[in-house]
This record gives C-alpha cells, structure tokens and sequence, in this order.
C-alpha cells in the first residue's frame, strides 16, 4: 500500500515536470504515431502486390501487427526509464542517489518516469485491431479472447522483464544498452505471423525470446482456434512468472556489484 | 577560404574512429534485422501468383535481397553525423555562443564534420563491406548481370551519389536541429526525421510498390536520393541516363535545402533560450 502511494506520488511529480513542456509530449507523441504508421503503410503496400502472405489475408496480418503493439505499448508506458539505465545512467555515475533512499532501487526506477507516448500506441494498436476485425468473419469465443487479453497483459510482463534483466547488466559493464537493443528488436520479428519463418526462428520465438507465445500463438487461437486457449493463458501466465522471477533475480544479484562512476 | 574548416573535417574523421568497436554491435542487431526482412520477402515472393520466380514492381527475389543489404550498408556507411545532437547540446549548454562569435559557419563546421566521417566510414568499413556484399551476393547470383567496363561508370556515379547522400543527410539534420531552437523536444524531432528518412528514401521498402499517385510525389522530393537510387545505380538497375537525371535532382534539393537552412538558422539565432552555461 505505501508502494503504491509511492509510486503514484513519484509519477505525479514525474508528469507535473513533463507538463512543463506540452508542446514537446506532443511532437514526441506524434512522432512515434507517424513512425509507426510509416511501418503499416510499408507492409500495406507490400500485400497489396499478393494474394495472401503465408496463407493469411491482409486484415489478418493486419491483426497480428495491431495486437503486437499492445504488449509493447503496455510495457512502454511503465519500463521505458531501464533504458536510459542501460544505456546512460549507469555510466554516468547518475545512480548513486537511488543506493541512499531507504526503497528498493528497481521500485525507483521505475517511479521514475511515467511514459504516456505509450497511449499512442495503444490506441493505434486498437484502432488497427478493430479495423481488421471488422473485415473478419472469426468465430469468437469467450477463451480466444481471453487469451488476447492475458497474451497482452503477461506478455507486457514478459518483455518489460527482459528489459529489467539486460539493464541490470549496466550494473556490471557499465553500459548495456545496445545488449538490451539486440534483444528488444527481437519482438519485431512478432509482428508478423509464425508462419513466416523457418522452423528453428519459430522454436527460437517461442521458448527462448517468447515474443511468439504471447503475440503469435493467442492470434492464431482466436483466427483459427488453432490451440487450447486456456492451456495457453496457463503457458503465457507461467512463463511472465518465471521471467520476472529470473528478471529480479538478476538485477539484485547485479545491483549488489554496482561501484559508482563517480560524478 | 576552405581551409579552416580543416580541423573539423580531422575531428569528424577521429571521431568515428574513435567508436570503431560499435561495429560490432551494430553487426549484430543488423544481422537479425536483415533476417527478419528476408524471412518476410521469402514469404512475400513464395505467396506470390507467380511464385519464387515472380517480379514484383520490377524486382525478382533475388534482387530484392540484393537491394535489403545494400541498402543496410549503404546507410551504415553513408550516415553517421550526429549533427542533430550535437546542435542541441550547443543550444542546452549555451556553447552556442562560442561559434557565434568566431568567423567560421556554424553550417560550415557541420558539413565538414560529416564529410570527415564519411571518409573514414568509406575507407575503413565501406570498402571492406561492399566489396564482401557484391561478392557474396554476386557469387550467389543475386545480382544482375554486371557487364564490366559499364560497371566501373555505375560504381563511379554511385561514389558521387553516395557523397550527395551523405551532404543531403546532414543539412536534413542540420535543419531538425535548428528546430531544436523552437523545442526542447530533440529525441522526438530526431525520430521524426529518421522515420521520414527511412519511409521516402526506400529503406523500409522500395519505391516501386508505392501506389502510383504518392510514387509521382516522392520521386520529386529529396529522400530518394538518400538510398534507393543510390543502390539502384550500384545495381545498374537504371541506366546512365536514369543516373544522371537522378543525381541532378538530388544536387539541384541540396543546394536548396542549404539556402532554406540558412534562411531558417538566422530566423532561429534571434530565439535562442540557452538552459545554463
């Protein structure tokens, strides 16, 4: 409880100083909304010289693409502050101040910053989700949409936990941000259906980097009832367990060799 | 008159070889970028009518891997100024002022910078690098038919595409910098452009499978001449005429995007709110 009113009290003074300067939210929101509607047009104009990629027709793939972003969305709003970890504060001997507060430093960090680009997109991630259902006859069932539900919320889970796991390593090297990059850009590799790629990328995206288990699989679930959803609710929700487990593992076991920079 | 922008075109140059150990990383995210993307053409071609033999908007299979990774190199090679930022760090930390002050061009110092890079990124990785990628993929057969003495005329052009690419790159940064004046808002300002970049050069996709009516409009702005044409000289998938009308575009936007900077530089210098220093 006095987390929590830690955290909204930390993210009120957080979103009070981002006020201070509108105009700039602004340009950062519509940028992101433009590089992602940049990417759609992209593969809008590459299915519009086939019939179907993969055996999936365009509002399908269009599917998949929109439901990738909300994980990716939900993670954004909360985590985005482990990249600066990763990349500058770490290095920058700008961690210090966090060691000497009597609360955890991950809960910290994450106080740190509240990032509302991620409603961006999330409601362009939702708009091209109704857009493409609206073109679909699925036969929607109370599991398939279960499924994209929790594939979303745990998948969340899952990639905000490999990003507090890789920015631990900051802890250690110093600098982990492009570690952190390399493994982050695999969750492009979701936004298109599993079908695509040869056998091992799909084993690769689905036990290893499980971009694939929470994206892919709950799509492919409520297209084509392709698997049991609630055996896979139970696999998404167990394996963001297991993640985050092993995430906050990680970054204790590396936060106890932090030696400061220096400032 | 040149000559005392010679330091900065020697820092540019120490720089970038300075960060020589990001090649490394950046190798590797590549790798799995340009996977991803052949993985996605893979299907793309294989779900065609025509099948893997097919030619979409003018590019077989094979070309169009051909293209991904010259493009990938191209822009690794060709744009690496960190003009924007460093514009930005001026405005924030008031050193502004010290080129205010002096009798060098606050363009000037840019332009030179990032020519000194692309030199060094030429010579030190861009020769090595295309050399393995026009091999490889010429030995694959992924490349069209390269008739020679006409190649080495390509290869030249291609030099001269490469510079005014490189020129193009840093006044479009030179100009988002400048915005930094107006905002405080420089990462989104960078992703901005580097989204307008990618979309309109042909990086993210070729021209060709754009619809007719945008196809008509982009092809007059200034972004193609930042990587798809470029290559597509390198792959003499335009003739020589093709080239040259092409390079004449992209040297007539230069010229023009460099008076615009201008203009817009000694609008900007009255607004200057220096955050400390």
């Amino acid at each position: 409880m006095r987390y929590v009113h830690l955290y909204l009290t930390c993210i009120k003074r957080s979103m009070i100083s981002r006020l201070e300067y509108k105009k700039d939210t602004l340009v950062a929101l519509s940028s992101f909304f433009f590089s992602n509607l940049c990417s759609l047009a992209a593969l809008y104009f590459i299915l519009q010289s086939i019939p179907a990629l993969a055996g999936y027709s365009l509002p399908e793939v269009g599917f998949f693409y929109g439901f990738s972003m909300l994980p990716i969305a939900l993670d954004h709003l909360f985590s985005d502050e482990l990249w600066l970890v990763a990349y500058r504060r770490v290095k920058d001997g700008d961690m210090d101040m966090h060691f000497l507060r009597p609360v955890p430093v991950l809960f910290q960090v994450f106080a740190e910053t509240f990032q509302p680009e991620g409603f961006g997109e999330l409601i362009l991630g939702a708009a091209l989700i109704a857009v493409c259902a609206s073109n679909l006859t699925v036969a929607v069932t109370f599991g398939s949409v279960a499924v994209l539900f929790v594939g979303a919320l745990f998948g969340a889970a899952i990639i905000t936990s490999l990003k507090i796991a890789m920015a631990a390593l900051a802890f250690i090297f110093k600098r982990s941000g492009p570690l952190l990059q390399v493994i982050y850009n695999f969750s492009n590799y979701a936004k298109y259906p599993l079908a695509i790629y040869p056998d091992f990328i799909r084993v690769l995206l689905i036990f290893v980097l499980p971009f694939g288990l929470f994206i892919s699989l709950p799509v492919d679930t409520l297209l084509y009832g392709k698997h049991n959803p609630w055996l896979l609710c139970g696999a998404i929700i167990g394996c963001a367990a297991v993640f985050f487990a092993l995430a906050v593992w990680v970054w204790t076991a590396c936060e106890r060799r932090y030696e400061s920079t220096g400032s | 008159m040149l000559k005392k922008y010679k330091p900065f075109l020697r820092a540019g140059a120490m720089d970038t070889l300075s960060y020589r150990f990001n090649i490394l990383i950046w190798a590797v995210i590549t790798v799995f970028q340009v996977a991803c993307l052949v993985f996605l053409w893979l299907a793309v071609y294989r779900s065609s009518a025509g099948g893997m033999d097919a030619e979409i908007h003018g590019f077989t299979f094979r070309e169009m891997i051909a293209y991904v990774v010259l493009t990938t190199v191209f822009n690794y090679v060709t744009f690496n100024n960190d003009t924007l930022w460093n514009i930005n760090n001026d405005i924030r930390k008031g050193t502004i002022g010290n080129y205010l002050i002096k009798p060098i061009s606050y363009r000037g110092k840019f332009a030179a910078t990032s020519f000194g890079s692309l030199l060094t990124m030429t010579l030190l990785f861009g020769i090595p690098f295309y050399a393995a990628a026009l091999l490889t993929l010429g030995g694959l057969g992924f490349l069209p038919d390269l008739s020679f003495p006409a190649f080495f005329v390509h290869l030249g052009l291609f030099l001269v595409a490469g510079l005014f690419a490189s020129l193009l790159n840093d006044v479009i940064a030179y100009i988002f910098g400048v915005f930094c004046f107006y905002t405080t808002a420089s990462w989104g300002l960078n992703s901005l452009k580097e989204t307008l970049i990618s979309f309109l050069s042909g990086t993210l996709l070729p021209l060709a499978f754009f619809p007719a009516g945008l196809r008509k409009v982009v092809s007059w702005m200034p972004f193609a001449g930042m990587s798809q044409n470029p290559v597509l000289i390198l792959m003499m998938k335009y003739d020589l005429a093709e080239s040259l009308r092409c390079l004449a575009l992209t040297g007539a936007w230069i010229v023009a995007l460099e008076l615009f900077a201008k203009l817009l530089f000694s609008h900007a210098i009255r607004k200057v709110t220096v955050q400390g220093g």
